[in-house]
């Protein structure tokens, strides 16, 4: 599966209650599919695919196009996996914070998750997005949507409701968190450049000087 | 430092615990292909790196590209410099970012990698956690129960299997490609154990109190002692320090190492290995052989790679022998000393166990020993008489060259092990006659004993302060395995520092090492402090777990660097801090280490001098 023939290895991580949908939402972007059975995720698995990203520049002109290998962590939500699953959580670099949509108690533990995330993953505010799961399942809703995007953005993170049986805004979720990784790798990187000044002033000159030609390099 | 690393695994059933070993399984399999990617890549900017550049010394003509060496316009000067390194780069040689601004095609380069192989990911991690990746954790733990594998082993074995599990572990902790060069330069010069990686096992009694710690645990969670540095023989102490001991810039290839350190996942080849031949290993445990292994690691591992372009190597090996045939011109004109390295006669073998050689010739203007003053040849391959005729040029005022000297030594390059030295000639350039270009016939020499480099010096100052934080004092610990005391190390400032940089400046940092485990688990590192010789750091390290008596034994390592934008950072000096046996020039060391312990809660502040090199402490 794996060739080595891509440009970024992105490893992002679903977690949330248990029986909310991470596995099902992670065929259904992985696969396309949807699985309506439950069975439940024994502590661990991952699930891969490749994508083009377009990076934007902050001019809002498209740029480059890179692969992208996703490895797409999946855990258990069951209590009795959470030593193991946590132990996952410092190798990812961004995450999708799951709940279900007909169970308000999974929402309440959207809290406790975010904790979690915060002790055990790679530094204290990594990239999240928050999704609600089962949108298709109208009349058993029991999280508002009005609700659920007041906690998103008191964390200051993206929220989508998704429907893993339809398919309804999945790839926008992870595209979305994807991006955010992606933004954060060019911070991560540019930073010490931004730090030098570059004060010299008359930088613009050396743009005429016909003796550059000469570069060969 | 006693530092458990434990995922608690006994609640799994065994179908679950081969369900989650299948997925570790594809995971290492994808981890494997990316340290193919990883690897694949950073070749490819050591290659760019290698082509000739100018480093960012002041030694260059200021109107030449500081990447492809062409001249620039005059209207050009001082406006076209790269914001990464400070070079004047002409036009061909950038390479526009999307914000508009640019980068020399190295920076852009460097950058690139730092994206592409995960480090900025990596790097971020490293300064939150002193263990090993998650999956490396539960690994351990699911396949401390024997029955978790294939194969059905004897009593016996299953116990020995546990243990090089254990010492596996040890050395994952270990992944950074420093300490699996240094571990082979150790076992291949002491003839014993390397330290580094299982001192635990060097007697039986030792094994079977591991075993017991084993066995012992229902948990089947896996604990890994990182044991303080009295329990190894003296002669073992400073071995973390070995790779310091080529004084000066040369140690460190830098942040590539530093790379290399963070590519996942680059030791899993190894690991398989012990799978192979477990019993034989643990054989090579026992009887303290000298192939430790590390030096089956090291060939598996990026460590390899980037040692070919690392100085330190093997001095004792190779009876020098031979003669280099050179000359040296100075055109006045262009201000610019060219040495034409046409060929050298009769060297001794690099490896002559099987009669290998593969001569390069490495120049330095000395004192410069910076890498900015450091040229190559290309490598000749299978030859004890390489013809070179190549041309090395250093762009230089003529009153600067005269208080130069030039130094040529020659390396046997090995793919696998370390560049073996095999001699060295030295000239001072003030009495020569530089302009006639004639060829000389020098003999190599064996190295000059570096205790009495005339280049040993006031490196300046660098104040600390320490502090040990009781355990239980800290109430609002939520992780268990967080229990014990706290090193806080407080790096304030340097002064005086060495000017690496055009202008007499430096962008310096700290690196520090609780040794003797010189792992990323306790490697800290300051932010860059920009140009100046005299930066404020105002940087906390924070050591967890520890205790008084584990500290006894242990010695801290601070290290200054210059950051180089090419990716490989100079060494601008360092302390070591420890309760061990003191010489007099260190004694304010030694001083602040104690007071540090003595006073437990509060800050015990010193500056100490810098050492020139980190080779000489006993």
């Amino acid at each position: 599966m794996t060739d080595g023939d891509y440009d970024y290895l992105i490893k992002l991580l679903a977690l949330g209650d248990s029986g909310v949908g991470k596995t099902t939402f992670l065929y259904r972007y992985t696969d396309n599919k949807f699985n309506p059975k439950f069975i439940t995720t024994v502590g661990i698995d991952f699930r891969e695919k490749r994508v083009v990203y377009t990076a934007t520049s902050p001019c809002g002109t498209t740029g480059k196009t890179f692969k992208v290998h996703l490895q797409l962590w999946d855990t258990a939500g069951q209590e009795r996996f959470r030593s193991l699953t946590t132990a996952f959580f410092r190798d990812a670099m961004g995450f999708l914070l799951m709940f279900d949509l007909t169970s308000q108690q999974s929402f309440l533990n959207v809290r406790n998750w975010m904790s979690q995330l915060q002790a055990n993953a790679y530094c204290e505010n990594p990239d999240i997005v928050l999704v609600g799961n089962k949108a298709d399942l109208a009349d058993q809703r029991e999280v508002q949507e009005k609700q659920a995007k007041e906690l998103a953005d008191k964390y200051g993170i993206p929220y989508f409701e998704t429907s893993a049986a339809t398919g309804s805004e999945v790839d926008k979720a992870v595209i979305t968190l994807l991006d955010l990784v992606m933004k954060r790798m060019e911070q991560c990187v540019d930073k010490p450049a931004q730090e030098t000044d570059s004060g010299e002033g008359i930088s613009k000159l050396e743009a005429i000087s016909p003796n550059e030609k000469k570069c060969a390099c | 430092m006693l530092q458990q690393l434990e995922v608690n695994v006994a609640f799994l059933t065994d179908s679950e615990r081969e369900l989650i070993l299948e997925v570790l399984q594809r995971d290492e399999e994808l981890r494997k292909a990316e340290e193919q990617r990883v690897r694949r890549l950073k070749a490819e900017l050591l290659d760019i790196r290698r082509r000739g550049a100018k480093r960012s010394s002041g030694s260059y003509s200021e109107r030449s590209c500081g990447r492809c060496q062409a001249a620039l316009g005059r209207l050009s000067v001082g406006a076209s410099q790269c914001s990464g390194c400070n070079h004047r780069v002409c036009s061909a040689c950038r390479s526009s970012r999307p914000d508009g601004s640019w980068a020399c095609s190295v920076c852009a380069k460097e950058a690139d990698l730092k994206k592409t192989t995960g480090d900025w990911f990596y790097d971020q991690r490293v300064n939150r956690f002193l263990d090993s990746p998650g999956h490396d954790m539960v690994r351990v733990s699911l396949r401390k129960r024997p029955q978790g594998e294939n194969r059905k082993l004897p009593p016996a074995t299953s116990c020995r299997r546990r243990i090089s599990l254990i010492s596996s572990e040890r050395m994952h902790q270990r992944s950074d490609t420093e300490s699996v060069e240094k571990a082979s330069l150790s076992s291949s010069r002491t003839g014993t154990e390397s330290s580094h990686g299982t001192p635990v096992l060097s007697s039986e009694g030792d094994l079977d109190r591991l075993v017991s710690v084993g066995r012992g645990s229902d948990m089947l969670s896996c604990h890994l002692y990182f044991l303080p540095f009295g329990f190894l023989p003296e002669s073992n102490w400073p071995t973390s320090v070995l790779d310091l001991r080529e004084a000066g810039s040369e140690i460190d290839e830098g942040s590539m190492r530093d790379r290399s350190k963070s590519v996942p996942g680059l030791n899993m080849q190894v690991s398989e290995e012990e799978d192979e031949d477990i019993d034989s290993l643990v054989e090579i445990h026992r009887k303290n052989a000298g192939r430790s292994t590390y030096s089956l690691r090291s060939k598996s591992t990026m460590g390899s790679l980037m040692s070919v372009y690392s100085e330190a190597g093997d001095y004792d090996t190779v009876d020098v022998s031979g003669d280099i045939i050179f000359s040296l011109h100075y055109d006045d004109r262009s201000q610019t000393l060219s040495i034409l390295i046409k060929e050298c006669r009769s060297l001794a073998y690099g490896n002559a166990a099987k009669h290998r050689c593969n001569p390069y010739v490495k120049c330095y203007l000395l004192p410069d020993k910076s890498r900015q003053s450091k040229k190559k040849t290309t490598v000749k391959s299978n030859t004890v008489n390489p013809i070179y005729n190549e041309t090395l040029k250093y762009s230089i005022s003529r009153s600067q060259l005269v208080t130069r000297s030039l130094q040529l030594s020659v390396w046997h390059h090995d793919r696998f092990g370390r560049n073996a030295f095999l001699g060295e000639v030295e000239l001072p350039l003030d009495c020569r006659d530089l302009n006639s270009s004639h060829e000389e016939c020098v003999p190599l020499r064996p190295k000059v004993s570096r205790t009495r480099s005339a280049f040993a010096q006031y490196k300046g100052e660098l104040m600390i302060s320490l502090k040990f934080v009781a355990a239980g004092e800290d109430k609002k610990k939520k992780k268990t395995k967080d229990e014990g005391g706290e090193l806080h190390v407080l790096i304030k400032e340097a002064k005086n520092l060495t000017a690496m940089k055009k202008g007499g400046i430096s962008d310096s940092f700290v690196k520090g090492y609780l040794l003797p485990d010189k792992t990323k688990a306790t490697k800290r590192k300051t932010p860059v402090v920009k140009k100046t010789l005299n930066p404020h750091y105002d940087h906390t390290f924070v050591y967890k777990g520890l205790s008084l008596e584990q500290l006894q034994g242990m010695c801290l390592e601070l290290t200054v660097w210059d950051r180089e934008a090419m990716s490989s950072n100079d060494f601008l000096g360092g302390v070591l801090l420890s309760s061990g046996p003191e010489k007099p020039e260190y004694m304010d060391e030694a001083c602040l280490w104690r007071k540090m312990m003595q006073y437990p809660g509060s800050w015990a502040e010193g500056t100490l001098p810098l050492r020139s090199s980190m080779g000489n402490i006993k």
